[in-house]
């Protein structure tokens, strides 16, 4: 992990802003650039209107020129109305001319002299045409040839060339800029796309280191989990044989603590047998001794009485305690071979399950005046005569311990939950007090007033189970209110599953 | 109990480690009133080094007529062991074995008939019962019969 204080480096997002910020660059050139390149190209086509209008304007003063000189020659009026048509024309030219480049200072002045050139050249025309259509030809040709207007016409034919050429070379320059404008765009585009691409090579380099070193962490943490289960695996087989130990231990002292109990109780027998010869024998001897007329010292027979009394009591006292072992060691042995059972995971409809259980204290609940509801129950896969064991204890349980007061109303509850079944026995019963909520799953141990036969087995023997089929078994309970014990257990219960929890 | 073949009296081999178990059961059987001999013993060597003798072959208890009361759970061998002795030695393999002890695993039970036991019995751990089945094997020990070992 040497390397971590180099990797939290933002190299990424960097790079990523340094492409955002270049691409806006190259946007916002492009953008102007483009906006030049339209403008250049107005400007060209500018240049080209007024270029057009100057040759119009010159050959529409032409077209003026040979009406008149067609009129002149021919004295036809026909020929005079191109010119009648035309010449009104002149200053609305001027002035479209004059507005196209007010932006160049320079050209009013020639315009100025044009306007002044065409007035001459129009007044010289419609002069001979009124002299001559005062029917005086000749003085009207005399006018003509005194080169007047051929002077005008020349000199307008040579501003407008003179115009028109200024303009193109305006409309060189334009396209220069407008050339080297593009050239320039083409370069940044270029440019920006080569950073653009360079950026993204060193994105995926980067992307690519990251990836492989996130694939070393993640084939890291890959053998960390198999080691993991390893641990868990050597752990389970351990707590398995511990368990498996504890069970044939249970077994063990449970059967080898019978053999002395049994001589115990058969030599306890064996002694009272003798009390009665022995006091037999002193009631024989005491009669032999009346019948002797012997005497016998005063208290004797009060004496024996006594005896025969603290001889029973103490042949009573081993004999009661011998049960209690007895019964204890009993409970044990069928904890411990309940737990060597092997399990056989069925399909168990769980509302069977329970009418058969409910069924078997149907009796005891019609006296107690109990009821009993069983709400639909999700079916399960599991081990049956396990889950009748369990359910029935739970349902005894909740019977045995009802309050006097007030009938016990039992309910058998159930219903899914994430891979899981859970049903819950409600009573409302006398409850269990807090303090006991651990200690009635205990072996041996009971709660609250003990007016109840039992052994304290049932609960600690329905946990052992429940726990084997990879459940738990939990208690909510309040004093004079109630209990109601949840059962949860795997929907599905496999051998696999035993071994793995 | 006496064997037809022989007229002689059964001897009982009671093989049982617990010596107030030895002593119940021989109690008990007296007083269902079985006066054969009991020869105790309360480990399987000494038990087998009886029963087969010194080199194992079983002919020193030749012609004499036997019954087996043996526990399974010994310190120096399991009654099973002995068991498959008796039933695969050609002297000994019609000796009548009952079984007696506090086992009654089911499998158990199924393996000591499988290997040939005549009967099985499973001590009841209450002194009641068990005084009362030790006098019924008493009165069943009274009317069987037994031959000779050969």
């Amino acid at each position: 992990m040497s390397d971590a204080p180099r990797s939290s480096f933002p190299f990424q997002p960097i790079l990523l802003g340094i492409g955002f910020l270049l691409l806006i660059a190259i946007s916002v050139a492009t953008t102007w650039l483009v906006n030049q390149s339209a403008d250049d190209a107005a400007a060209v086509a500018h240049t080209l209107r007024v270029q057009d209008k100057l040759s119009n304007l010159l050959l529409d003063v032409r077209r003026a020129e040979s009406g008149q000189r067609g009129y002149l020659l021919t004295n036809d009026q026909q020929y005079l109305e191109d010119y009648r048509e035309v010449v009104p024309t002149f200053d609305g030219q001027i002035g479209e001319l004059r507005t196209l480049t007010q932006d160049n200072p320079s050209r009013t002045f020639a315009f100025d002299e044009a306007a002044a050139l065409i007035k001459t050249k129009i007044s010289e025309m419609d002069r001979t045409i009124d002299i001559n259509s005062s029917g005086d030809r000749q003085e009207a040709l005399k006018l003509v040839l005194g080169g007047l207007g051929r002077d005008t016409m020349n000199r307008l034919r040579e501003l407008v060339e003179r115009l028109i050429a200024d303009e193109g070379r305006l409309l060189d320059i334009r396209g220069e800029r407008s050339r080297s404008n593009n050239f320039l765009l083409l370069m940044m585009a270029l440019l920006g796309s080569a950073v653009v691409v360079l950026i993204g090579a060193a994105s995926v380099f980067l992307v690519q280191r990251n990836y492989k070193r996130a694939e070393i962490a993640r084939q890291t943490v890959e053998a960390t989990n198999a080691n993991l289960e390893q641990i868990v695996a050597y752990r389970t087989a351990d707590l398995t044989e511990a368990n498996e130990e504890i069970q044939r231990f249970a077994y063990i002292v449970s059967h080898d603590l019978r053999s002395p109990l049994v001589n115990i109780m058969g030599f306890t027998g064996e002694l009272e047998a003798l009390r009665q010869d022995i006091f037999e024998q002193v009631s024989k001897l005491q009669a032999d001794l009346k019948g002797l007329n012997a005497q016998m010292e005063p208290g004797t027979a009060e004496n024996v009485d006594r005896l025969g009394h603290d001889f029973d009591e103490a042949i009573r006292f081993i004999k009661t305690s011998i049960a209690n072992m007895d019964r204890l060691i009993n409970a044990v042995l069928k904890l411990s071979r309940e737990g060597r059972r092997q399990f056989n995971p069925e399909t168990i409809d769980m509302n069977g399950l329970l009418d058969t259980v409910t069924q078997t204290v149907a009796h005891r609940a019609t006296e107690a005046g109990a009821t009993i509801t069983i709400d639909t129950l999700p079916p399960v896969e599991s081990d049956r005569l396990a889950l009748q064991q369990v359910f029935a204890n739970l349902v005894d349980n909740a019977l045995k311990y009802s309050r006097n007061d007030e009938p016990n109303r039992i309910a058998i509850i159930g219903q899914t939950h994430a891979g899981k079944a859970i049903y819950d026995v409600t009573d409302t019963g006398r409850g269990i007090d807090p303090h006991d909520h651990q200690r009635v799953f205990e072996l041996f141990r009971r709660s609250g007033t003990q007016d109840k036969p039992g052994e304290g087995i049932g609960l600690a023997h329905v946990r052992a189970l429940v726990r084997r089929l990879g459940g738990t078994l939990s208690l909510q309970s309040e004093l004079g209110k109630g209990s109601t014990f949840t059962v949860t257990l795997p929907r599905r219960w496999t051998v696999e599953k035993r071994s793995a929890a | 109990m006496n064997s037809k073949m022989t007229e002689l009296p059964v001897e009982i081999v009671m093989v049982e480690d617990d010596e107030g178990h030895a002593r119940l059961i021989e109690k008990n059987i007296r007083r269902a009133g079985v006066n054969n001999a009991i020869r105790p013993f309360t480990n399987g060597t000494d038990a087998v080094n009886f029963l087969f003798g010194i080199d194992g072959s079983g002919t020193t208890n030749k012609g004499k007529p036997l019954l087996i009361l043996l526990d399974l759970n010994l310190p120096d061998m399991t009654g099973i062991d002995i068991l498959k002795r008796v039933k695969t030695n050609d002297n000994l393999k019609r000796v009548p074995v009952v079984i007696l002890t506090t086992t009654d695993d089911a499998v158990e039970i199924q393996r000591c008939y499988d290997l040939g036991c005549n009967v099985y019995i499973t001590k009841p751990v209450n002194y009641e019962n068990f005084a009362h089945a030790i006098r019924q094997l008493g009165l069943f020990f009274s009317v069987i019969q037994v031959p000779a070992a050969e």
